[in-house]
């Protein structure tokens, strides 16, 4: 059967993936957020999983306000990126594991989740960024990806616990998925930040440090808030982060927290990651 | 969940979505390399094709990215105009909390 190889928790913002595309990564204002994804970086290359999980939101690019899946999951042989209004980012095409996703699609719905499945669509920087973190830039992605995109910008938005339930499901997915595929699991999105209403700009770097310590051992808390407290410590795109609770849940109750990464702020937004093994 | 307890922190429930609904979906088409060109080529017959009104269309011409917020826009939306017409995250953030930006800069992001 597949095996889950580690779990990710990572930032997606998009202005990290204009500064690698502008060769900004070097200067005083990014160099300390990207050196601190090098461990994250080598742990990948070590580990040298197979498949990709992304659990991302769109933000206003692949879907409109027309129709509004609260969970959507690709099935798609291949995934574009899409344009978000400057012409697509010169980043290769994501190679979809085309069988996994189906086999997850049909282990939602056995579990009475009824999720949106996609044949046909593109990606924007919510899957693109976490994967130019963890593997760079190469001519062809390392491994296949599963994308699972989560409603977070029209309300209502999925609860955390609902996201938590989801990554229980993932994981009875992979773990019964006949092949020997290695796994990596990435819940992305956060920390905080809020782009509207007059408290924009808000950043609550102890409680993102508080979140990056927590959510390998003590994640009970967060599992257990409400969407409202997510906004309230995180900021109105903060809540994001309960997109990290999917890729939580699919791990084991006790971890180890192998790398964490702190930074703020990237654009408006605290920022970071974890990397997560089951202990 | 709609509105928001939260002072000063809207979310984006079924009234802005409604009533925000022209303006996102012009915005949205911006995604769009012929529609972008058409955006610069006539921008008020273009915001005219997607029925904004008046309200709406001089918000968006004055690129005025605090009213866009409040007539409903959803900023990742609207994040299509700046695509455009080039305008940094901070400063669209900046209108938000109707600040200055450097006071934003220093007061809400620690920046000196």
């Amino acid at each position: 059967m597949a095996e889950i190889i580690g779990g990710v928790g990572t930032s997606h913002v998009p202005s990290i993936g204009i500064a690698i595309d502008k060769g900004l990564t070097e200067t005083p204002d990014w160099k300390p957020f990207f050196d601190g994804y090098i461990p994250g970086k080598q742990w990948m290359a070590d580990k040298k999983p197979d498949i990709a999980v992304v659990v991302f939101n769109d933000h206003g690019n692949t879907f409109f306000l027309d129709r509004v899946p609260t969970f959507a999951v690709g099935v798609a042989e291949s995934y574009k990126p899409v344009d978000e209004g400057w012409g697509p980012r010169a980043v290769p095409d994501f190679q979809g594991a085309t069988d996994l996703s189906w086999h997850f699609v049909d282990k939602l719905v056995e579990n009475h989740f009824d999720p949106l499945v996609c044949r046909e669509i593109e990606v924007d920087h919510g899957l693109q960024v976490p994967m130019e973190l963890f593997f760079g830039r190469p001519e062809d992605w390392p491994v296949k990806v599963v994308p699972i995109w989560v409603n977070t910008i029209q309300y209502p938005i999925p609860t955390p616990q609902r996201c938590w339930e989801m990554g229980k499901v993932l994981r009875e997915a992979i773990e019964s998925f006949p092949t020997d595929e290695k796994v990596v699991v990435m819940g992305t999105g956060g920390l905080s930040h809020q782009l509207q209403g007059s408290r924009a700009g808000f950043l609550n770097r102890e409680a993102d440090e508080a979140w990056l310590d927590g959510i390998a051992n003590d994640f009970e808390k967060y599992r257990d808030m409400s969407r409202e407290d997510y906004v309230e410590q995180f900021g109105s795109e903060g809540a994001e982060l309960i997109m990290w609770l999917v890729m939580r849940a699919a791990m084991n109750p006790k971890v180890e927290l192998k790398h964490r990464h702190y930074y703020a702020p990237a654009s408006m937004t605290g920022a970071g990651m974890v990397v997560l093994e089951n202990a | 969940m709609t509105g928001s307890a939260i002072p000063e922190t809207p979310l984006y429930d079924r009234q802005g979505s409604i009533r925000g609904y022209k303006l996102n979906k012009m915005a949205m088409s911006l995604g769009r390399p012929e529609n972008r060109e058409a955006f610069k080529a006539d921008e008020e017959a273009f915001l005219d094709s997607y029925g904004l009104s008046a309200e709406e269309k001089a918000a968006v011409m004055s690129r005025n990215w605090h009213d866009m917020v409040a007539l409903g826009g959803n900023l990742f939306f609207i994040l299509k105009i700046a695509a455009i017409d080039p305008a940094v995250m901070t400063e669209i953030g900046a209108a938000q909390a109707q600040m200055d930006h450097a006071d934003f800069l220093k007061q809400r992001l620690g920046k000196e």
